[in-house]
């Protein structure tokens, strides 16, 4: 049987993106903001957003100049695989830690609520498992789950109208960034919720001309920076930044906060719901992982090198336990990830210059 | 290999399934519906726990739980000893304070009611003038359950603005919110049934001062904006004849309106309310439009000197109940607010109050 | 020279349409050691030894030999119209020669398959001719019953692939409808047409379908469903990814929306493709209403997914784990139903799918009349008895019984069988981890739906790929006059349907 090699439309990118930056900061974000930049935190998601905004402009600069090409075969171009290949391992080491943290991460919060003495490596091999099912499938198949995955979690968004009249436009005051605290930290962090629109990079052989990639990731984006705005004005009306400053999981509370006529503390249920959006980035990260160990060992087959990054990852994660530590772990890789983030697309920019250059010579 | 995918995963969950240590199975559990606390002499806790019990065979409707312990967990701990349940906390409604708490903070105690993920942010919170775990523990006998029925009195009072509607996160956020004082209802013990007894005033998380119960709408119409409910106004007076008004279906409006000259800060309170009037025992004919008219104007006179003498009060207990910091900071800006501190400073902000009441209509005879 | 014989003589044999397609390959036909030999009298009967309702008769004056199964042609037809000019004549073979109702076969085998599908085989002279005198058993065309609708056309398909397909031409009157005959099983030689419209449909899809059907290779099919699962993308999938009917007017409407239909002889049912997961809750209803009924209809019937795999792994979740969920005015009347059962709610649920189950499978065995006893027995049972006895609590029968019904509003017989049976494993799920296993479960399935394939196209369109005018047609009810595409999937040759605008 052939199967239709399709290449990924613009919405499936678009949702890709969102899905992908949508990890387990959105249940902290608001505490984020409220705790680094006290009052009116919650504009320096918009800043933040600008920021993306231009590191986005570079990887379109990047794509316009590939050609089409993945960026692993411009660096190959220009560059010796023996430097090369410690790099890909670091990146795929780098990536696959993320994703699996971030799935640690989920984990631990859902154990707050639930299963507090289960040990949490059940769930996080059971998220595994799903996981590795999803990625083996290749990246159009992934686009195809998350678009259905962001379907069945975007009116969640909605249900904040539920507490519309609670919100209270006096508690956001007039001030900016008043009462704050460590301001580069809290900009780092609120950037890390933003983190993973960089996968683009990795898109570049998936995508035709009529995809606009880059036009689709900045649109995912934009989707996704709307929605953390208005999750801020809202967590800032219901609870002002005082108290926001005390709660760890803000957007949790918020939806304990709505009751439905059969059900009521939401916030079990749909705490599960994010496990799909938790799910896309966890798999999207194994996925670049994997796409770089390919080019290592390219004679073994893909789902071996997803089986082997998830089980070391999974390994890697059974040392820290504490939520605590998983945070601090996780900022440090997403400062580590925000810096490949503009790295590599300068770098790729740069041989591709020099690339174009020697075309030039030689021609 | 969906096979042996599938046997992993048959496999895992074999195994897995000895996590049953963490499940909450529904008829295992006692589940606490309202908790009370109060401050003993000896700076003991004496907490009280209700737990509705749904068993055919026992007569009683709830089980009630009393201990004395130096804090909250302790307490639950040594709770726990006495019941065959599992004590949850997942499904707690109401949380009392004794009088003898309130007086002397209550945020250090609801401090475990925040930090467990399990416990609501609508937990409504309420002071009981006397002795919270008394009340808690009675039975009251045309109302079977009684955390159940304080739990609909608070809900549905609140909903007729008579009290505020408090739950753990509202108190919470105006605790930590430097413009406004956090309030809670007052309930008490009457006897044969339990009452509404006015709104608690705090400074910080200490009670120091009570609205009466007859006083509540006029607060209810400072505080804020709402629709629905009821207001009973006395307009005789002294050595006159007795002349009522009963204004329902209130719609009221609050605007507030700051003004800042030469480090004078003046706030003025214009409210507007909507109202129907049902009952009315005087003189006025107020199917006449000019004596409507004359009665809209006394019932907002009558209303407005009300609320001067409720903002009089507030100023004398120092507490800024009505959260006219926040509209005063909103305007003032960023370092004089800081400069200044509100809670001194607020009795000496001149604040105008402006009732305009208006009558919809007047029933369904002349 | 054999090869073009043969196939003349099947086409005549079998009375196919007149755009039968020639081109079918007989040469994989076993080559058995009587292909060759002649079709004498004697060596016909010894293949029919013990064969006791075969009817031989015999016309010793006129040389006449008559060899046919009686239940299989029309007597009468044979009787009066085609015996009595031949037994009248004074030579039969030369009636026999002349008239084309007659054809001379030439070796046993043909002879053999020939009265075997229904012809009458007629000896004159040692030299065997066949009279076409088929009369299959068959029922009539009656009212479908495993999907009756409310309004519009009742009839449905029946067993026979000639009435189908009469059922068919009747509804699309175009010559544009090509009838494509293919047989498959090794020993059953079932006849399969693959119907198709051209210009509309996709050759891709086309070429592709029949490729699969010819390799086929198992010894008999006797019904769609079970060749549907010899061709489709992933055989181990618990889904169906052709869609089967047996309403014509269904058929019809996939026809001319682009799609391939597959019929198979002696199956009332007969397969669409490609298919897509969200064609499975549609029905014809929809379009026989209003827009805004088909639209309700259709919501109502995705709800009733939603209701059938959530509604009692949900009651496990939260009695199990989740008691904060439960409203305040509930909790009472959850705990005092349950405080008598004295199984964990995990394996209540399960012992009450499972009666649920065993009621519903019972009652599709039995005939009607008794039917309805298991039913009004069972309810009984599962109704009143197991909550007075304490076995189960009454809000767990409300979820099951709800969840069931809700089942079988899908139209799809074997789709909502695919959720009922998807649906234990949820249960199991939510009573192991609460909802993060519910959650775990919708998630694998997302998964497993999104890898899925119908003949290479997706089968979460218009989902996955986004196609978001198809939406009007799939999770609405859009009026006719919006509704002026053919459905992405099925990559249409003439991708408009209707140019009307009023």
């Amino acid at each position: 049987m052939t199967k239709l090699k399709e290449k990924l439309s613009f919405f499936h990118v678009m949702i890709l993106t969102y899905m992908i930056q949508t990890g387990v900061v959105v249940f902290s974000i608001t505490h984020l903001e409220a705790l680094h930049f006290g009052t009116n935190g919650w504009l320096m998601a918009l800043f933040t957003s600008l920021v993306v905004l231009v590191n986005l402009m570079l990887i379109a600069i990047v794509h316009r100049m590939s050609n089409g090409r993945s960026i692993f075969e411009i660096l190959e171009k220009s560059i010796p695989k023996f430097i090369l290949f410690p790099i890909y391992l670091g990146l795929a080491a780098l990536w696959s830690m993320i994703g699996c943290l971030v799935a640690k991460e989920y984990v631990l919060i859902f154990q707050m609520y639930a299963f507090p003495t289960t040990s949490p490596m059940v769930f996080k091999v059971a998220i595994d498992i799903l996981a590795f099912l999803l990625v083996i499938k290749g990246v159009y198949n992934i686009s195809k789950a998350s678009t259905v995955f962001f379907f069945s979690t975007i009116w969640m968004n909605l249900l904040v109208f539920k507490a519309l009249d609670d919100i209270k436009l006096e508690r956001l005051t007039t001030f900016l960034f008043k009462e704050g605290g460590d301001m580069f930290t809290g900009f780092l962090n609120i950037y890390i919720a933003y983190i993973g629109y960089e996968l683009s990079l990795l898109l570049f052989p998936y995508v035709n001309k009529k995809t606009k990639l880059m036009k689709a990731v900045m649109y995912g984006h934009l989707i996704r920076t709307f929605f953390y705005l208005m999750l801020g004005i809202v967590s800032y009306g219901i609870a002002g930044h005082n108290l926001l400053k005390k709660m760890l999981f803000p957007l949790l509370d918020l939806l304990a906060y709505i009751k439905l006529p059969f059900i009521e503390r939401v916030e079990n249920l749909f705490y599960g719901f994010f496990l799909f959006t938790t799910l896309i980035t966890l798999v999207m990260y194994y996925w670049a992982a994997g796409e770089s160990t390919l080019r290592i060992f390219p004679k073994l087959k893909s789902s071996v090198h997803y089986f082997v990054i998830i089980l070391c990852s999974l390994i890697v994660s059974t040392v820290p336990v504490a939520l605590d530590q998983v945070l601090r772990v996780l900022y440090l890789l997403g400062c580590a990830q925000i810096v490949i983030a503009f790295l590599l697309p300068v770098i790729l920019i740069l041989l591709l210059l020099i690339q174009r250059r020697k075309v030039v010579k030689h021609g | 290999m969906k096979k042996a995918i599938l046997c992993v995963i048959l496999c895992f969950s074999l195994t897995a399934s000895g996590c049953a240590a963490d499940s909450r199975i529904l008829e295992d559990l006692g589940m606490v519906q309202t908790t009370s606390y109060d401050l003993l002499p000896d700076g003991m806790l004496s907490i009280t726990a209700s737990i509705p019990m749904a068993d055919p065979e026992a007569s009683a409707k709830r089980e009630v739980l009393t201990v004395v312990a130096e804090n909250t967990k302790n307490g639950r701990i040594k709770m726990s000893r006495e019941t065959q349940l599992i004590l949850v906390s997942g499904q707690i409604r109401n949380a009392l304070y004794g009088l003898s708490m309130a007086k002397k903070g209550i945020y250090r105690y609801m401090d475990t009611l925040i930090r467990d993920p399990s416990i609501s942010p609508e937990l409504k919170i309420s002071i009981v003038e006397g002795n919270a775990g008394e009340l808690l523990r009675k039975d009251y006998d045309q109302h079977p359950r009684t955390g159940k029925y304080i739990d609909h009195l608070l809900e549905k009072e609140s909903s007729w603005q008579t009290i505020p509607r408090v739950t753990i996160l509202s108190f919470l956020r105006d605790l930590f919110d430097d413009g406004i004082d956090p309030i809670t209802p007052i309930i008490k013990d009457m006897g044969n049934s339990i009452k509404i007894n006015g709104i608690a005033l705090f400074q910080d998380d200490r009670y120091v001062a009570k609205i009466p119960a007859d006083d509540t709408m006029i607060f209810a119409f400072l505080k804020g904006s709402f629709k629905e409910g009821e207001i009973n106004v006395d307009l005789s007076e002294n050595g006159d004849k007795k002349e009522y008004a009963m204004l329902s279906s209130l719609v009221s409006g609050r605007k507030l309106k700051v003004s800042y000259h030469n480090q004078q800060i003046k706030v003025r309170c214009e409210i507007k309310i909507m109202c129907s009037i049902l009952e009315f025992l005087g003189d006025l004919e107020i199917s006449n439009e000019q004596d409507r008219n004359k009665l809209e104007r006394r019932i907002s006179d009558k209303l407005t000197r009300k609320a001067d003498s409720m903002i009089a009060l507030l100023k004398q207990h120092k507490v800024d109940s009505l959260g006219l910091g926040s509209a005063v900071r909103n305007k003032i800006g960023y370092a004089n607010w800081k400069k200044m501190n509100w809670r001194e400073e607020f009795p000496h902000v001149e604040v105008e109050n402006k009732i305009k009441v208006v009558i919809k209509d007047f029933g369904e005879v002349r | 020279m054999m090869g073009i014989l043969t196939s003349m003589l099947r086409k005549v044999l079998f009375n196919p349409l007149n755009e039968t397609n020639k081109d079918q390959d007989h040469n994989h036909n076993e080559d058995k050691p009587e292909q060759n030999a002649s079709a004498d009298l004697q060596h016909i009967l010894d293949q029919f030894k013990r064969s006791a309702d075969l009817i031989h008769h015999r016309y010793p004056r006129e040389g006449l030999d008559v060899i046919y199964f009686s239940h299989m042609i029309n007597e009468d037809k044979l009787q009066r119209d085609l015996l009595p000019p031949l037994l009248a004549a004074p030579a039969a073979d030369i009636i026999l020669n002349e008239q084309s109702q007659f054809q001379q076969v030439q070796n046993a085998k043909d002879c053999v398959t020939g009265i075997l599908s229904g012809n009458a085989a007629i000896f004159y002279n040692n030299v065997a001719y066949l009279a076409d005198v088929t009369l299959p058993a068959s029922r009539s065309v009656e009212e479908s019953e495993s999907e009756s609708i409310i309004n519009g056309p009742h009839e449905a398909f029946n067993e026979n692939a000639l009435t189908n397909l009469s059922l068919i031409r009747k509804r699309v009157r175009s010559s544009h409808l090509k009838v494509i005959h293919l047989s498959v099983g090794e020993i059953s030689k079932t006849d399969c047409y693959v119907l198709y419209m051209e210009d509309i449909a996709n050759e891709d899809y086309l070429s592709e379908l029949i490729r699969r059907i010819k390799n086929v290779e198992i010894d008999a099919i006797h019904d769609t469903n079970m060749l549907l699962q010899c061709i489709d993308d992933n055989p181990y999938s618990m889904f169906p990814q052709y869609m089967t009917t047996e309403r014509p007017d269904t058929i019809a409407s996939k026809l001319v929306s682009g799609k391939i239909v597959c019929l198979v002889d002696g199956s009332p049912s007969l397969l669409s493709a490609p298919s897509s997961f969200f064609e499975f809750f549609a029905s014809a209803d929809d379009y026989y209403q209003r827009w805004a009924i088909g639209t309700a209809t259709l919501f109502l019937r995705f709800m009733a997914l939603v209701i059938t795999v959530t509604f009692t792994a949900l009651y496990v979740s939260i009695t199990s784990f989740h008691y904060e969920m439960i409203p305040e005015n509930l909790i009472l009347t959850l705990t005092t139903s349950r405080s008598r059962v004295p199984f964990p709610p995990i394996i209540e649920a399960l012992l009450m799918e499972t009666t649920i189950e065993l009621l519903r499978e019972a009652g599709a065995r039995l005939p009607t009349k008794i039917g309805q006893t298991i039913g009004i027995v069972g309810g009984i049972v599962i109704g009143q008895a197991a909550v007075q006895a304490g076995l189960t609590s009454n809000v767990l029968i409300i979820s099951v019984a709800s969840s069931a019904i809700a089942s079988f509003v899908i139209p799809s017989y074997i789709m909502s069988a695919a959720f009922r049976l998807f649906r234990f494993g949820l249960i199991c799920l939510a009573g192991l981890w609460g909802n993060l296993g519910l959650v775990i479960g919708i998630a694998y399935m997302v998964i497993h739906l999104s890898g899925l394939t119908s003949l290479g196209s997706s089968y979460l369109t218009p989902v996955a790929p986004f196609q978001p005018y198809d939406w009007r047609d799939v999770f609405f009810r859009f009026p006719f006059r919006l509704l002026n595409r053919r459905p992405t999937q099925n990559r249409a040759q003439n991708k408009t349907r209707q140019k009307m605008k009023r």
